[in-house]
């Protein structure tokens, strides 16, 4: 047994041994240890180096709130080495067999750091260092101080293998979510589920019980702590209550959202097949209770970091809950009642309790008399000037304060130091609302004002002190949220014995008679902000709470200013010499602790990271070699290499083959809308720039769609099926955009229309068949559409069999060669896709990819929406203008079209280049100029919208927004790159067949 | 209807807590149409036309599903597709609508067992107990339109446009897993 | 994440359902082309960009699909009420008092 546990005491199971590593040593702890509770166990209480001055720290608390003890977990080396945690909160961290933990932020071993250097070095790092310091010369920037601060940055080290973990997610809904499940917790669950509401109660702890874990010698009904706990968590679980543990609420969001992040498998031994790591629960909850009880307060005095000083609660955590005494010889140093029964529970538990050190010159006669009967000394109306210890506290330096003066010192030898310094309500939760917060002179803190939410706040939380007034306020809180539910409840009060209920005192950093650059007291241990850092910072200049925090990062560590808010707002307060509720705390914001990565994204990692959408022909595809292309959530083959090709070699002969025989290529993923209606073509005339109604069924034309402000939002070729039906189809990407604003204009512009539309886009495969052997390929597979020349001309459609399969079949082309475009039903189209290419066998057929379907169609001037235009194109200045249905009284978008800006001289309109050596490549998206030689910044007046070599034309070829482009046909434009001004030449979009003759098959 | 059944882990006692299915295909439509023809569609159609969101009509093997104020998703056995095309057809000279094949466009997901309503709540944020046996709606699933149909206390199915299917099986799979292990 | 009231569902459904589609009661004119050109921008581009209550459009996309107005706080991010679309413009100041 190790020196310092005591045997039997606790909630750990003593039959049960857990052994794990710190640092390379092996420790032995119990089941239900944390690996703080398993190190002071073992009477160590260095865990690790702060921040800035990598000065030791050891446990300051027993909880969540933990700003010292951070250490890297892991289970083990090798394949596991994908589960290393920095920043592990070594309170919180249950052992579990062969946890590795290892501590963090130190040169060299944690008891002789070398970064400890820049402790003896502080006065050089005073508040607001990296500002002052970092400024000038700018050329150290890059050299100099980025490479050092990004070594020194960050606390541990980041883990260097991918999370082999997975991480869930949930949404749950509940009538009322209570958190905290501590004596105000718990009674309002019960309430609340006694009047048959739905109840969910949540804690971030392993175990249920709050404060009563830690104090075990109240009565409550006439029964010990412990036992009308088990109680009580009987009867809530009988109710149905949803009971929830290491179950942290991490941010409270609009309309009673709560976020929950869930622990299920880091106190595991072993990781169970399929279990996740962490759930994040999205919680929607009629009513909400926050019970979150009260944060302790450190006191700020010179060496009030070392370890073996930590807060007087936490102290009595550790012997009650886990059976470790913190110490053998302890000075108390408080300012509240609370950390006077702490010191009876360790004098009780065999520690040498030395002296009570309260900073009020009278504290409560009944706990003076407990105190002198215990043989503790009594030191009242006295302050601590300071620590000694290298690696543990060894003696503490006491004084009186009378009038405002320091007296004379006097050093007690101790091993552990428990201050106290009041506790302040957790309002983290709370802010998260935007609830306002109310300053209450007489306890000297904020609680929480007026509400936002449906919620009700009780206990610690809300600054009730006291077993019987806690549980009674939870009571009534929960009774509160069941008649807010519309049931009838009651709030019963339970009888407590034993009671400790307290009052106390707040403080700005303690007095002292030591100078004041010999003072070292830290307000924000992890970030190593002392009183002097939030002093300097006021005189510098900062005035609001905001640019103090900002300026010393004071409350912006982990811990989200849990240990320091408070104190840091009293000596800012101070400073300024304002009251606290003028000056105001920072704002809490989400998460409430550190919650990983993993349990943010849940299963959106991996294969689920986001929606892959593919075609029905994509199995095909990728049987045969595709290199894939992201295209809005879809994945399309991009090309189809064969024997080592590479992108190029690949689109070259996919460009030839389909050019000088057949090529096939899967179109699956164009929009697809039918447009249904007797007012189908009244519709059709008034969303999209061209003419309809004269268009006949069984023929088909290229539309362009604008927005009301005259630029072009999306195209596509819409195929009349019959008077009352279109099969509109539209850009890939623009398919769900394209539905919402047809049905926005159908529902709130035009509900007089009668059509409907129905999205098509994934009911159909589409197969795309291009080139002068087409229809020798497709024609045998026709039945009832004679696919002739001349019974189905350029721009036709039908309805028919294709391969067996019922077919809408469109001939079209997005290439300049005869083209079809055929639609059978999303299941058949791998059947449709591979009869095609047995079909074409013979010709030759060669699949080709969105990469040669864009070569193709850039050959023969064609936009691509959303890469030639970008939202401020209309079709004058894409060379579309003959698309516009000039007649038409109107259409969304002409009056846009008439707008001063659109008619205007010189707008940028879409043009050809060829560079002059046809072997240079132009890059997309490069800026275009006129005169290269001109001063910089060069005017640049238009840029490079689509560029490929072309196989077809042996020659490099271009697209570009140039302004008054059409006007300089001809003319040489010069396009500046890093490695020299590449000269081109504007020419027309047509580069290949410009008269359309290939599409005379 | 059930034709592949998935692999899944036998939690104690021997079941499941919840199975993931494919279904086979059924014949699919999307009608709309305005309220003055929704009585002589309907009858058409063999139905009374709904009025609510979420309500189902159901004519034997045949369901239609109000999805919103003009629209109905229909179910039908595969072979009655065509008859159902030709019926609305006949109506649409005196009853102006439009009724549109979508067998193809959706596959659906038969989620059972007693897990199966929370197996939904890893990526359906409605409440689904506010969700009576009988009833439908359209809401989403992670980031994926569903159409969510209740079939019993522990029955549910699951219409997902075919190629968000992949993402949502996979999904369901890996909350199956989570549940099958006990958490 | 809101919950947003869908008026033509009558169900008070999560926000992921909804799209957000601008500011409401911006009609578009019977005869665009008799604007003039600062008429024209006016609808176009000028919006009234409130704090406090807005007139917006929702829609229930991944619901009944249908567009809908509401009034929504914008300091406080509350929905005030919603409403079906084309139904007049409420009376700001008896929702006010409401609240
Ligand atoms: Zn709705």
């Amino acid at each position: 047994m190790s020196q310092f546990r005591i045997p039997g005491k606790g909630r750990v199971d003593h039959a049960e041994t857990v052994s794990f590593s710190f640092d390379g040593k092996r420790y032995e702890g119990l089941r239900g240890d944390t690996v703080a509770s398993a190190l002071l166990a073992h009477g160590v209480h260095l865990m690790g180096r702060s921040f800035k001055y990598h000065r030791p720290r050891g446990p300051v608390t027993a909880d969540s709130a933990e700003p010292n003890a951070l250490i890297g977990t892991s289970r083990g080396a090798g394949e596991k080495e994908g589960r290393f945690e920095p920043n592990t909160r070594a309170t919180v961290q249950e052992l579990r067999q062969g946890l590795v933990a290892e501590s963090q932020n130190r040169l060299g071993s944690l008891s002789f750091d070398l970064g400890a250097v820049n402790d003896a070095l502080h006065p050089l790092f005073p508040a607001g260092f990296y500002y002052k310091t970092f400024m000038w010369p700018r050329s150290f920037w890059d050299k100099l101080y980025e490479p050092v601060i990004r070594h020194a940055a960050g606390l541990g080290r980041a883990p260097s293998k991918v999370d082999p973990d997975s991480y869930a997610s949930r949404y749950l809904h509940s009538d009322l979510l209570v958190v905290g499940a501590g004596p105000s917790g718990l009674m309002a669950a019960l309430a609340a589920a006694r009047a048959g509401v739905r109840v969910t109660l949540v804690d971030e702890n392993p175990e249920m019980g709050g404060a009563l874990l830690s104090d075990p010698g109240i009565e409550i009904e006439g029964r010990p702590a412990w036992d009308w706990l088990s109680g009580a968590l009987a009867e809530l679980n009988a109710l149905g209550v949803r009971l929830m543990t290491r179950t942290t609420a991490i941010g409270y969001y609009h309309q009673n959202m709560i976020g929950l992040c869930e622990k299920l498998t880091d106190h595991l031994d072993e990781i169970p097949e399929g279990a996740p790591r962490e759930r994040m629960w999205r919680v929607r909850a009629t009513r909400v209770v926050l019970a979150q009880g009260a944060l302790e307060k450190p006191l700020v005095f010179h060496g009030n970091d070392r370890p073996g000083v930590m807060l007087a609660g936490a102290a009595q955590s550790y012997l009650h809950r886990w059976g470790v005494r913190v110490g053998e010889r302890a000075v108390i140093v408080t300012s509240h009642d609370s950390a006077w029964y702490a010191a009876f529970d360790l004098a009780e538990a065999g520690s040498k309790v030395v002296a009570i050190v309260d900073t009020r010159a009278t504290p409560p006669e009944a706990l003076v008399s407990e105190a002198r009967a215990r043989g503790i000394e009594v030191l009242a109306g006295h302050t601590v000037t300071g620590t000694k210890g290298r690696l543990r506290v060894a003696s503490v330096t006491v004084n009186p304060v009378r009038g405002g003066t320091v007296g004379a010192a006097r050093l007690l030898h101790c091993d552990c130091l428990l201050m106290s310094g009041g506790w302040t309500p957790s309002l983290h939760l709370f802010s998260h609302t935007k609830g306002s917060l109310q300053w209450d002179a007489e306890s000297e803190t904020f609680l929480p004002g007026r509400m936002t939410e449906e919620c009700h706040i009780a206990g610690a939380g809300r600054g009730v002190w006291g077993y019987a007034e806690a549980l009674a306020d939870g009571a009534k809180a929960g009774a509160d949220a069941a008649t807010a539910l519309g049931r009838e409840a009651e709030a019963i009060t339970p009888d407590v014995a034993h009671d400790r209920p307290g009052t106390g005192e707040s403080h700005k950093e303690l007095p002292t008679d030591r100078k004041s650059h010999r003072v070292r007291a830290f307000v924000d241990y992890q970030n190593d902000v002392t009183a002097k850092d939030l002093r300097l910072a006021v005189r510098e200049g900062m005035r609001s709470i905001e640019h103090v925090k900002r300026y010393t990062t004071n409350g912006m560590a982990t811990d989200q200013g849990k240990m320091s808010n408070m104190n840091g707002l009293m000596i800012a307060a101070d400073a300024v010499g304002k009251p606290p509720p003028q000056v105001g705390l920072t704002t809490f914001r989400p998460p409430y602790t550190p919650t990983t990565f993993g349990a943010f994204a849940g299963y959106h990692r991996g294969a689920t990271f986001e929606v892959t959408r593919a075609t029905p022909i994509d199995g095909w595809a990728e049987e045969n070699g595709a290199v894939y292309e992201p295209v809005s959530l879809w994945r399309r083959a991009w090309y189809f290499p064969i024997g080592g090709e590479d992108m190029e070699e690949a689109v070259a002969r996919e460009c030839r083959a389909m050019r000088a025989s057949v090529g096939i290529f899967d179109a699956s993923t164009l929009g697809k809308i039918e447009v249904m209606g007797p007012d189908a073509v009244e519709f059709m005339n008034r969303m999209y720039t061209n003419p309809w109604t004269k268009l006949a069924p069984g023929r088909c034309r290229y539309g362009v769609l604008l927005g009301e402000d005259g630029y072009i939002r999306d195209d596509g070729v819409i195929g009349r099926l019959s008077d009352d039906l279109f099969h509109v189809t539209t850009t890939t990407g623009g398919a769900a955009r394209v539905l919402n604003m047809m049905e926005d204009y159908l529902q709130t512009e035009w509900p007089d229309l009668d059509v409907w539309l129905t999205s098509t886009t994934e009911q159909w495969a589409t197969v795309a068949l291009n080139g002068p052997r087409a229809r020798e390929v497709l024609a045998p597979l026709v039945e009832g559409q004679d696919i002739s020349a001349e019974a189905f001309p350029h721009m036709s459609v039908a309805e028919c069999t294709v391969a067996g399969f019922k077919a809408r079949l469109f001939r079209l082309s997005f290439t300049g060669e005869l083209g079809f475009e055929i639609n059978v039903p999303a299941r058949h189209g791998r059947a449709l896709w591979e009869a095609l290419m047995e079909a074409g066998k013979p010709h030759g057929i060669t699949p080709y990819g969105t990469e040669t379907m864009h070569v193709l169609r850039a050959e023969k001037g064609f936009i691509i929406v959303g890469q030639d235009t970008d939202g401020t194109v209309t079709p004058q200045d894409a060379g579309l203008g003959w698309a516009i249905g000039k007649k038409k009284p109107d259409f969304v978008g002409k009056r846009g079209l008439a707008r001063p800006d659109l008619v205007a001289e010189g707008r940028k309109q879409l043009v050809g280049l060829m560079t002059e050596d046809g072997a240079v490549k132009l890059e997309e998206g490069a800026q275009i100029v006129l005169d290269p030689e001109q001063p910089l910044p060069m005017k640049m007046v238009g840029h490079v919208t689509s560029s490929y070599h072309s196989a077809t034309l042996g020659r490099s070829i271009a697209m570009a927004l140039v302004e008054g482009g059409t006007e300089r046909m001809g003319e040489t434009v010069h396009v500046p790159m890093p490695d020299g001004v590449v000269r081109a030449k504007v020419t027309s979009t047509a580069f290949y067949d410009p008269d359309g003759d290939r599409l005379k098959l | 209807m059930t034709t592949q059944t998935h692999d899944f882990t036998v939690i104690e006692g021997g079941t499941a807590p919840v199975r993931v299915e494919d279904m086979a295909p059924v014949a699919r439509f999307s009608l709309r149409l305005r309220e003055a023809h929704r009585a002589a569609v309907g009858q058409a159609l063999g139905f009374d036309l709904p009025q609510r969101v979420g309500d189902v009509a159901r004519a034997k093997a045949r369901a239609a599903l109000c999805l919103g104020p003009d629209e109905w998703l229909i179910h039908a056995p595969e072979a009655e597709a065509e008859a159902i095309a030709a019926a609305g057809a006949g109506a649409y000279a005196e009853a102006p609508h439009s009724l549109v094949e979508i067998s193809d466009r959706e596959i659906s997901y038969a989620i059972t067992g007693p897990a199966a309503r929370e197996l939904l709540t890893i990526a359906c944020p409605r409440d689904l107990d506010r969700l009576a046996t009988g009833r439908a709606v359209r809401t989403v699933f992670d980031t994926a339109q569903v159409v969510l149909w209740r079939d019993g206390e522990d029955a549910f199915r699951l219409d997902v446009w075919r190629s968000f299917a992949p993402h949502v099986r996979a999904l369901l799979d890996a909350g199956q897993a989570e549940l099958s292990a006990g958490f | 994440m809101l919950l947003i009231h869908c008026p033509y569902c009558d169900e008070t459904l999560p926000e992921l359902e909804f799209a957000y589609a601008g500011e409401a009661h911006v009609d578009r004119p019977a005869d665009p082309s008799a604007l003039s050109d600062e008429e024209w921008r006016d609808f176009l581009f000028i919006r009234a960009n409130p704090k406090g209550p807005h007139f917006e459009r929702w829609r229930h996309v991944h619901g009944c699909a249908r567009f809908f107005n509401a009034v929504r706080d914008t300091v406080s991010d509350r929905f005030l009420m919603t409403y079906k679309a084309g139904e007049p413009r409420p009376d700001i100041s008896k929702l006010e008092e409401a609240q």
